[in-house]
């Protein structure tokens, strides 16, 4: 690296984040809501103890057979008269999308992460669709047009008085701060265009490759809306969220709610298995009763198998993606949303470099301390601050050095201290 | 005192920080040797690197180096007992250098482990020192060894101390922000996460706040001395001690 564009642009991201006093606040309470809610919900299922367990080796098998699953999941969606497909990389993903929704569409979407890896709003707005963002963090994030901060709760960093701007420059007129109206107007706002909708877009929490079944899981309800109301229901997600079969998700699924949001169970869990169909009529099966005629499932490569072969970086395909471990991170509780890339917190470190490049996480990784708080709190054990320091070694490597630490390197080699100080000065070696 | 051989003694490792910038931790840690009447030798000048750092900073290759120097050092001197008030070089060398660098022919301790076994030596050698405290698990010791009351134990000793716990502690506890090589990439952004770990853990009327680590100790001070008296736990005993 000749230059150190690559550090400044973080430094002032880190600096902008910790001198936001708005964005602090915005954080600290959804730190101190999400910690409380979550000590009360595992206080009181003790059985999460055994269950996080087997669900660590549910994920360690289905990795290890993860080329295996996508066929196998392929053709059971197939089975049941959906289409899938297999995208290597986040540009075969966008064609894909793109090809099923053509232009001139109005899109609906309910939040995934895996769009946003992929860049698919902007792929589909270029080609002259509408796209509407649901999820009501994720609603708020696209009119202000900002990165989401965390990845269940995209736009904690926003207080309500922000909100209400927001809104307001919306609908064109003057709208008060507070939030039961404020979610009332994106509801009102929202309704229409789920069911004027030509294509809902929805992300999956975990696939059954045995039954084909998407799983997703939500609050809001706005992802059931996105994944019915349409004619078309494009579900985009990837490769490692698949597990051998319906009893495994299911025991995923009594992980995830806890640990994501200090819930027993979320609001709503849908299981798509096909497009919608009847044969009330002669028993003649039509698809496209009530629910969407078609459903596509694009599954994502894009790094997740050059992650499973590497003995170094597996581990991070067991995340179920509670975002818990961002909540407990210090870091993450002073720089939030600039600690990480497209996925955040230490995790987001290893998932951000594999999916969008090393290069993107360079700075960010060393703002993690190591500390293996995330390690504690993950319901998977996952051992981030190991691979992070990998990362690390590999980021070396490629020559991103802080500077700071190869003045440090330099001295150690040198001095035997990492301060530049001559301790033995007037003394001959040995 | 350079490279004695004293295989009787222990070799008392002071690490980087506290051979050159907190100084007085080291210098406790050896006072506190000497009242105890423990025999011990250090490397002087001749210490080096860990490689702690090169470790966290991803250089593998070069901390493998500094293992390797270290281990010949130590065990072409005889010593059979290391003991360090650094809970990274304690790790470093404890659970690291194995793994690295192949097995090391000595034991290495943190001084909490170190003075738990003599607390007889302890008893009763403390004046009153009326104040509530509040201990700091640094993560190396704490979450990477697992070490969490030995500490706690020795705070106890000192009558009058009122030890209470942070919101976070021991395995859940919050690290000070300075590790991993973050305090010298981001300085601001450690200050930041002290502070805020200072701010939003401490139970009320706490006054002292016990660091048994010397970046975790440097960093609070340096963040927080406005707001919390910041003391390491040789510092703690040797202000404690009577007479």
């Amino acid at each position: 690296m000749g230059s150190d564009d690559w550090l400044a642009l973080k430094r002032d991201e880190f600096k902008r984040w910790m001198e936001d006093e708005r964005r602090r606040t915005g954080l600290s309470r959804a730190v101190a809501a999400y910690t409380s809610a979550k000590a009360n919900a595992l206080s009181r299922l003790p059985e999460l103890e055994e269950m996080r367990r087997e669900v660590r080796k549910i994920k360690e098998r289905s990795i290890r057979q993860m080329d295996e699953l996508v066929k196998i999941a392929m053709e059971s969606v197939r089975e049941v008269k959906g289409e899938a497909y297999l995208a290597r990389d986040a540009e075969e993903a966008r064609e894909i999308v793109s090809e099923l929704t053509g232009s001139g569409k109005l899109v609906v979407k309910s939040k995934s992460l895996t769009g946003d890896e992929v860049g698919i709003n902007e792929a589909l707005e270029e080609r002259g669709n509408r796209v509407y963002e649901t999820d009501l963090g994720e609603f708020i994030i696209q009119l202000r047009k900002e990165k989401p901060t965390h990845i269940i709760n995209p736009s904690i960093h926003v207080p309500r008085e922000e909100v209400a701007k927001t809104f307001s420059e919306l609908l064109g007129r003057p709208v008060g701060p507070e939030i039961t109206s404020l979610v009332g107007i994106a509801r009102d706002y929202l309704r229409e265009k789920f069911c004027n909708a030509d294509v809902g877009i929805t992300g999956a929490n975990v696939v059954s490759a045995k039954t084909g079944t998407i799983f997703i899981v939500e609050n809001e309800g706005n992802a059931r809306f996105v994944s019915n109301a349409p004619p078309k229901h494009i579900c985009l997600t990837g490769i490692e969220k698949i597990v051998p079969n319906l009893s495994d998700a299911f025991k995923l699924l009594q992980v995830l709610p806890p640990y994501a949001t200090g819930v027993f169970m979320s609001a709503y869990v849908s299981m798509i298995t096909g497009p919608s169909k009847t044969a009330d009529i002669e028993k003649t099966i039509v698809y496209g009763a009530h629910g969407p005629k078609e459903l596509h499932l694009v599954l994502l490569d894009n790094g997740r198998r050059r992650m499973a072969d590497d003995d170094a970086f597996r581990e991070a395909l067991y995340c179920i993606r509670c975002g818990g471990c961002m909540y407990e991170c210090p870091v993450y509780r002073v720089i939030g949303g600039s600690f990480g890339n497209n996925y955040f917190g230490g995790i987001g470190l290893i998932w951000s470099a594999f999916t969008t490049g090393e290069e993107k996480v360079a700075a960010a990784v060393d703002a993690c301390t190591k500390c293996g708080r995330c390690k504690e709190v993950c319901p998977l054990e996952i051992d981030t601050p190991r691979m992070v320091e990998r990362l690390k070694q590999r980021l070396v490597k490629k020559g991103f050095v802080q500077p700071k630490h190869g003045e440090i390197m330099a001295s150690i080699n040198e001095k035997g201290n990492p301060f530049g100080e001559d301790e033995r000065a007037d003394r001959p070696k040995g | 005192m350079g490279l004695i051989s004293m295989p009787d003694s222990i070799l008392y490792w002071k690490g980087c920080m506290s051979r050159l910038r907190t100084k007085s931790i080291a210098d406790s840690t050896m006072e506190l040797f000497r009242r105890m009447g423990v025999e011990f030798a250090t490397l002087g000048e001749e210490e080096g690197c860990c490689g702690s750092v090169l470790l966290r900073t991803g250089q593998p290759e070069a901390a493998k180096k500094a293992a390797e120097s270290v281990i010949g050092k130590i065990s072409s001197s005889g010593f059979k007992e290391v003991v360090t008030a650094c809970p990274g070089c304690f790790r470093t060398m404890s659970s690291e250098y194995p793994l690295i660098a192949g097995q090391i022919p000595f034991k290495v301790r943190h001084i909490s482990q170190f003075l738990i076994e003599r607390s007889s030596l302890l008893k009763d050698r403390f004046r009153r020192m009326d104040v509530k405290a509040c201990y700091h698990d640094p993560c190396h010791l704490g979450r990477h060894m697992g070490v969490y009351e030995e500490p706690r134990e020795l705070i106890r000793m000192v009558p009058g101390v009122e030890l209470v716990e942070m919101k976070d502690n021991r395995s859940k506890a919050l690290c000070c922000g300075s590790g991993g090589g973050v305090r010298s990439a981001y300085p601001e952004l450690s200050r930041e996460v002290a502070k805020s770990v200072i701010g939003g853990e401490l139970p009320g009327g706490v006054k002292l706040l016990v660091t048994a680590c010397p970046f975790c100790n440097y960093n609070f001070k340096d963040a927080c001395s406005g707001q919390i008296r910041v003391m390491d736990l040789p510092e703690l005993l040797i202000s404690a001690w009577r007479g």
